[in-house]
């Protein structure tokens, strides 16, 4: 048993291993956006550091996923947290209260795919102009002819 | 403890008598490059500092997402110009996992050679920013002298002086020649013996000791919650290096130490820095003597496909731990990648360093954390 199925056992989340030789990645768990925070928690009192918060627009599929990646300082333990969602108007918990650097990582997801994380501390644009109305990730976004004031 | 922090707002009508707002850059002098920082201020002392973000955002990841896997190559170096040769090297080793491509040995000595010249030209940019902060002119230039040889070496084989984009997949642009390996051999005796001058000057300075002691204290406790890493995690006594912790290219087989400091403070970001440039002068030495013959580069596909899937790729740039993750559709365009940069996740502790800080000290903080701000905006 290793360290993320350690962690998310007692959430009886299942953990898939994955071959990191060929992709870098040790293992990934799927949950629900209500297992999200328990699941954080779980990872943050056993020391994973986050690498980081984003997002992959399945366009084919509809779905939004929202992907979450952890390491750990003392031994190599890439995971990644996953969770999906509808793409129209998608909605994460925030995390920003248990990692408090997942705050602005949030922020410039949620900016570039359009998703809104509840109950943050924080949701302001962070690189995108202030009053930015486009989502520059999202499949459906067309690079040309959108024209935007900068400040 | 962090629940109840909430998003800061400056509406003058709100600031009583004896605070105010203080608008520290784009343009200010003591920041580095175009982070501005709106600070609200009891006198001297900072009650909230929060950074605005986004004036050299440049939608890198959405660049990636239009062009194929060789085209994002030169893209890598724009990010961070300062460690040009340690995202190319992020890139072409993503892509050579995922493609599973052959690299000659020879063109591996050649990457780390580069990349560990780079780490030390970002430190000493480093080193002379971060006491022009502190109001020391002389040691910059002594800084810029010594970059100005390793810019001279990495561009008589680069052919660029900043932003580099030397590696190719599956190995480098061209060989080097014997000149490159004396002149590197040059450089690192020239530096044993002139390091010393800079902890003579420097680190032994009461100025400089009374300014970085016990300023800007990250506690070990507070970095994974972060996610700091680099020199900036190591001065708090983490000893997370991803060049140890998830090895890659030839470092399994090199003699290095991770410097270690354990107080988190300024002073601690700053040793750990300067002795990272003598660890990176030992691996050099050991890169020259043990640098094989054969080919540089080996036979790669003319389009990049990788198969359809996921990966992740990290490597221990100056700043600290970049990590690649790319989703690939199995077409020759990327579908998705996403670029953790260190010194994002640096900066993201910044405001919480800074309250109840003097502003003096603020600068001084924002000058060990060490970010460059083309990273952080992409």
């Amino acid at each position: 048993m290793n360290l993320i199925e350690t962690a998310l056992d007692v959430l009886d989340i299942g953990v898939d291993r994955f071959d990191y030789t060929a992709g870098g990645l040790h293992a990934q768990a799927w949950v629900r956006p209500e297992q999200l925070r328990p699941a954080c928690r779980a990872l943050y009192s056993l020391g994973f550091f986050l690498e980081t918060v984003t997002a992959v627009d399945l366009i084919a599929g509809e779905i939004m996923q929202g992907v979450y990646l952890f390491n750990h300082y003392e031994q190599n333990m890439r995971c990644k947290i996953i969770l999906e969602t509808e793409r129209i108007n998608p909605v994460f918990p925030s995390i920003g209260a248990i990692y408090p650097g997942a705050v602005w990582h949030e922020r410039e997801t949620g900016e570039f795919f359009g998703i809104t994380y509840e109950n943050s501390r924080d949701s302001r644009c962070l690189l995108l102009p202030e009053e930015t109305t486009f989502h520059p990730l999202r499949k459906d976004f067309k690079p040309q002819g959108q024209p935007v004031d900068t400040p | 403890m962090f629940e109840s922090e909430t998003a800061p707002t400056y509406h003058l009508e709100t600031v009583e008598d004896n605070q105010f707002v203080l608008n520290l850059g784009p343009q200010h002098p003591g920041t580095h490059g175009v982070l501005r920082v709106v600070l609200h201020m009891d006198g001297e002392y900072i009650l909230t500092a929060d950074p605005v973000l986004g004036y050299g955002h440049r939608m890198q990841e959405k660049i990636a997402e239009t062009m194929t896997y060789t085209q994002v190559l030169p893209y890598m170096a724009r990010m961070d110009y300062l460690g040009a040769l340690s995202y190319n090297q992020a890139w072409v080793c993503l892509i050579e996992k995922m493609c599973g491509l052959e690299v000659p040995r020879r063109a591996e000595y050649i990457r780390v050679l580069c990349v560990e010249l780079n780490r030390i030209a970002s430190h000493f940019l480093w080193f002379g920013a971060f006491l022009l902060d502190l109001g020391a002119f002389t040691p910059f230039l002594h800084a810029f002298a010594d970059r100005e040889k390793i810019l001279d070496l990495l561009e008589s084989v680069t052919g660029s002086r900043l932003t580099h984009c030397y590696f190719r997949f599956g190995g480098v642009g061209a060989d080097v020649d014997d000149d490159f390996f004396a002149g590197a051999q040059a450089f690192v005796d020239h530096m044993r013996q002139h390091l010393p001058t800079y902890h003579s000057l420097v680190t032994g300075n009461v100025i400089f000791q009374e300014r970085t002691k016990d300023v800007g204290v990250i506690l070990p406790f507070e970095t994974w919650g972060y996610g700091l890493s680099g020199p900036v995690l190591r001065g708090s006594g983490k000893q997370y290096d991803v060049r140890r912790s998830e090895p890659y290219s030839i470092y399994p087989e090199l003699d290095f130490k991770i410097p270690v400091e354990q107080s988190g403070d300024c002073l601690a970001r700053y040793l750990v820095r300067l002795r990272e440039i003598e660890e990176s002068l030992n691996i050099i030495e050991q890169a020259v003597a043990g640098m094989p013959d054969g080919p540089v580069r080996s036979k790669v596909p003319k389009i990049i496909k990788p198969p359809e899937g996921e990966a992740a790729m990290a490597v221990e740039t100056p700043r600290g731990e970049l990590m690649i993750y790319l989703v690939s559709d199995g077409t020759k365009v990327p579908y998705r990648v996403k670029y953790r940069v260190p010194s994002f996740a640096n900066l993201s502790i910044f405001s919480h360093l800074a309250r109840g800080q003097l502003l003096a000290d603020v600068l001084a903080i924002l000058g060990s954390l060490d970010m460059v701000i083309p990273e952080v905006d992409r």
